[in-house]
């Protein structure tokens, strides 16, 4: 049984230079258009009426006026009477409290939070709209509405960002005791601005050593990176972003999301136009055993506990030491991963990509 | 067959000047008389192979003409390979000619092709006659390239054939002035048989097709046939022409061009060049032949899955059939494994060899630095052959080293004239002198070493030059270079297929580029991996390739699986392309690295 959805809104006041995802600037005709597209999309699939998470992102879901966020969240409603985490992504500056009332209302019990950074010139020269202001503001609104599970993303590796302009972020978020802290480096991709405007990114070298030094800095504060770029307090694990990395089905729902289900992964379209046809899936892939087994590893091995390699056993019928017998040899010479409560653990998971590919069929 | 109606010539034009257009407008302009005399289907036939994705290996091809003068004419238009590393090949197909059309670009005039080709044509007593193309092009300056032609080859222009090519036009001026000006053959066909071999192929069927230009006497199947050098006989199971496709005939005879079999088994029993006769009836000499084409240039060619030796080895096997200028052998790399050590004409010639080899024998190979032969005088007075600078014995038991010169001429814009002359300098070049070809042309003549050329000289004139230079070259035989072996060390081990032979002068400054670029070209591993290059124990060059400390991770929402799988089979796909020597891994190119290496920075 699906227990997990995620629900992309493809709406931005302003585009931020770095992106590339699936988004377009906010237009009243076009959300009202999308919004009764989404309903046929939600009615069209069967959904679990018990589902456990909820992930509603973007896009900025808070681009949308407050009439637009309620009438998109009782779409969901039907779905969320056993709703464990709830979580909706805002930019700081387009949240009030009425919005915030919305939210609530709606059983939203986190939020996530695009910080990015506390250096305004390095925010200005990605295009986000939001000063240090806005982001204590919106935090301290959240307090006091009662949505303390808040998460917030950092971006590192940006031009013209020094180490200590990256440390002073993570500082600040660490001493107002933000329980979940995601950071991300900055990749020039080819269709965002940045990448129109040939910007470059840090060299590699600076980028890991950015990289290192906010992973130990975090630890330090007591926080646990459960995965390659997710740190928190205990208990305070993002459990939608779990479903991922345990390779759990998800339903995908709107322009750009991805979704998995019965052993199917598919792609929804990001061409608004299909969209709206009522095209919504752009490529389905079909997976078989073997698919289903190296990326259940590839996202398990994200994961600071690893791969159950138990439950590997009972969902495939099948040793994960006998799938990957030499690969496995091979790997734990090399001290790439090692076993431990019968976990597969990967030992420098910021090279994952590369230990990944001794398990790659040829 | 009346002889004299008979016409043998060659299309001769420097690359790009519009040779197989002509010969293709030639063949159409044929084949109505030959449809109604032949019932063939040249075009067809032609059709079909070209859909079937052949390269057309359109050696010869016979031609019925009907002239304006009412008399039909049978013309064999023999081809020849446009590019320098096949000068030789030019000029045997020549050698079975009687004349040859010299076509000329009206807009580019003559280039170094045009000039060298002419020169081949001239030693071979050819009657030639120019034709300037591309006469429907804006930018055509027909009576300027006429005039550039008389002044710098001595060629009569008056009434040279004006046309296009592309369009047809004139073209029947072209036959016309075959008809008339080009000789007919003066066989004696009475005479014992003396045939000239200029091409072979293998076919798997009938053995070793052998193309011949019939010079005196007559050949016909069931003769008892020698070949001159080598004294090895033959029956003749089949005699015939290309129309192009081939046709069986009774027999072939003086004058005449065509093809015969005669169960022969391997391409390696016929040499290029020899004269066949009969057994029972010999010529009294046989005609001129060729010296044997030694290949100038060298590489090895390693599988990058060593389990793949014996497949590179039947691949190179059934290639050679139909290649008697490629040459190899099996030979082993410490950093390489098993692989072999392939002889080229040049560099076209292996770029096409590992092309074919990749594509249809579906093979990943590692090919590396192309080499040329060197002279190694030793200490004790022997001397030996290296093409392999791996193999290049150590410094105390060599007296001194001979490279191969080539006299090479390079046919300039005047604004390019600097920078040509200081490119070839750098290249170790020796200036000779400059020739004059018009107000805005020069031809510069240079001795250089033929290592130098096939490292990017080529190249870096075009890029120098905007592309105006042209280029030709031949070997002049060898000279004492101050040559030393460089090795190329990878987390302190000799990668022997890295070793490269240098001049001293330029070893230093070319250890550092290489260094350097195979510190871009190797990608980052899970350890520290030192690059030296090295004369014997002194290191030249040194820097480090650091080790990977963190992969590229898109930021990509969680559930983006495809996205993540798809950034990891791009990953996988670079590794396959990649040779583990010792615990490095190293891509194809770097193995091409140490050739092209300066200024690679703008």
């Amino acid at each position: 049984m699906t227990e997990h959805l995620y629900l992309h809104v493809p709406f931005c006041k302003t585009i931020c230079y770095y992106c590339d995802f699936c988004h377009r600037v906010y237009n009243r005709d076009t959300v009202l258009k999308w919004l009764s597209e989404v309903k046929k999309e939600i009615d069209s699939k069967n959904i679990n009426r018990n589902l456990k998470t909820v992930y509603i992102g973007g896009g900025t879901p808070t681009s949308l006026s407050k009439e637009e966020l309620n009438s998109l969240l009782i779409l969901l409603d039907p779905y969320t009477d056993e709703v464990i985490e709830y979580t909706v992504e805002v930019n700081p500056e387009t949240l009030d409290e009425e919005k915030a009332n919305i939210l609530l209302k709606h059983k939203v019990n986190r939020v996530s939070l695009g910080v990015q950074s506390f250096n305004e010139n390095l925010l200005s020269m990605m295009n986000r709209k939001h000063c240090i202001k806005d982001i204590e503001n919106c935090i301290e609104l959240l307090r006091n509405k009662g949505i303390s599970n808040i998460s917030c993303d950092l971006m590192y590796s940006l031009p013209l960002q020094t180490a200590d302009d990256f440390l002073d972020s993570l500082n600040k978020l660490v001493k107002m005791d933000i329980p979940h802290i995601s950071f991300y480096s900055l990749q020039i991709e080819e269709n965002s601005v940045f990448g129109k405007k040939g910007y470059t990114a840090l060299d590699e070298d600076t980028e890991a050593s950015m990289y290192e030094m906010g992973r130990d800095y975090l630890v330090k504060e007591g926080y646990r990176q459960y995965e390659i770029s997710n740190y928190c307090k205990p208990g305070y694990e993002s459990k939608h972003n779990m479903a991922y990395w345990y390779y759990k089905d998800f339903y995908g729902i709107s322009l750009g999301a991805a979704g998995k289900e019965n052993h199917m992964r598919y792609q929804n379209t990001r061409n608004f136009d299909e969209y709206l046809n009522g095209n919504y899936i752009d490529e389905t892939i079909e997976l078989s055993k073997k698919d289903e087994m190296f990326e259940h590893l590839m996202m398990s091995l994200r994961l600071l506990e690893g791969l159950d390699l138990n439950e590997f056993k009972e969902r495939y019928g099948r040793d994960f030491k006998d799938v990957y017998k030499t690969e496995l040899e091979k790997s734990l010479k090399n001290n790439d991963v090692y076993i431990k409560n019968n976990h597969l653990v990967c030992n420098k998971r910021e090279i994952l990509n590369t230990i990944l590919l001794e398990f790659m069929e040829d | 067959m009346d002889q004299s109606k008979i016409r043998n010539f060659s299309i001769i034009a420097h690359i790009d000047h519009g040779k197989s257009t002509l010969a293709d407008r030639i063949i159409e302009l044929t084949n109505t008389v030959s449809k109604r005399e032949m019932t063939s289907q040249i075009l067809d036939d032609l059709e079909l192979e070209k859909e079937r994705g052949i390269t057309i290996k359109l050696n010869v091809v016979q031609l019925k003409y009907e002239a304006l003068d009412g008399e039909i004419y049978t013309l064999h238009l023999i081809d020849t390979p446009g590019h320098v590393d096949f000068t030789y090949e030019v000029s045997r197909s020549l050698a079975a000619c009687d004349g040859a059309i010299l076509v000329v670009d009206a807009s580019q005039g003559i280039e170094a092709q045009t000039l060298a080709n002419t020169y081949l044509a001239l030693d071979n007593d050819l009657e030639i006659i120019p034709v300037i193309n591309k006469i429907d092009l804006p930018s055509a300056e027909p009576d300027k390239v006429k005039k550039e032609i008389e002044n710098i080859i001595g060629l009569d222009c008056e009434g040279a054939p004006l046309i296009s090519a592309k369009t047809g036009q004139n073209v029947r001026d072209v036959l016309e002035a075959i008809v008339h000006k080009i000789p007919a053959p003066k066989g004696d066909v009475n005479a014992p048989l003396k045939a000239l071999v200029f091409d072979s192929y293998y076919d798997s069927y009938r053995g070793v097709v052998v193309f011949i230009r019939i010079k005196d006497g007559k050949v016909k199947v069931g003769d008892k046939i020698r070949f001159c050098a080598n004294g090895s006989e033959y029956e003749v199971t089949e005699v015939g022409v290309k129309v192009p496709r081939e046709v069986k005939r009774d027999s072939l005879e003086a004058g005449e061009v065509g093809y015969l079999c005669a169960s022969i088994k391997s391409i390696q029993d016929v040499d290029v060049g020899d004269t066949i006769t009969l057994s029972d009836r010999p010529c009294a000499e046989p005609l001129k032949g060729y010296r044997k084409m030694n290949p100038m240039v060298y590489c090895g060619m390693y599988p990058t899955d060593n389990a793949r030796y014996n497949d590179l080895r039947d691949a190179l096997e059934k290639l050679q059939l139909n290649d008697a200028a490629l040459t190899f052998e099996a030979e082993s790399s410490k950093a390489l494994g098993f692989g072999f050590r392939l002889g080229f004409l040049g560099l076209l010639h292996m770029e096409v060899v590992q092309e074919r080899l990749e594509r249809e024998y579906g093979l990943n190979l590692i090919a590396t630095a192309p080499s040329v032969v060197y002279k190694v005088h030793m200490t004790d007075g022997s001397v030996i052959d290296i093409d392999n600078p791996s193999l290049m014995p150590d410094n105390t038991l060599i007296d001194y080293i001979e490279e191969p010169y080539v006299k090479a001429g390079i046919m300039v814009p005047n604004q390019y004239i600097g920078a040509v002359m200081e490119l070839s300098q750098s290249k170790r070049g020796t200036y000779i002198d400059m020739e004059f070809i018009d107000d805005n042309r020069n031809q510069l003549n240079y001795e250089i070493p033929l290592s130098e050329i096939i490292f990017e000289y080529f190249d870096k004139l075009k890029s120098v030059s905007r592309g105006y230079a042209s280029l030709d070259y031949e070997l002049i035989g060898y000279r004492k270079s101050n040559l030393v072996k460089m090795d190329i060390l990878l987390n302190g081990e000799v990668i022997d297929a890295l070793s490269i032979i240098v001049h001293r002068d330029f070893a230093y400054q070319r250890g550092q580029a290489i260094t350097v670029k195979l510190k871009k070209l190797i990608p980052k591993q899970q350890f520290e991996i030192p690059v030296q290059a090295a004369i014997g124990n002194k290191v030249l060059a040194r820097t480090n390739i650091k080790s990977l400390r963190k992969d590229v991770l898109a930021k990509c929402y969680g559930g983006d699986i495809s996205r993540k799988k798809k950034l990891l089979e791009k990953q996988k796909e670079g590794k396959k392309r990649m040779k583990a020597v010792g615990s490095v891994e190293i891509p194809q190119e770097a193995f091409m690295a140490v050739l092209s290496l300066d200024d690679d920075n703008k």
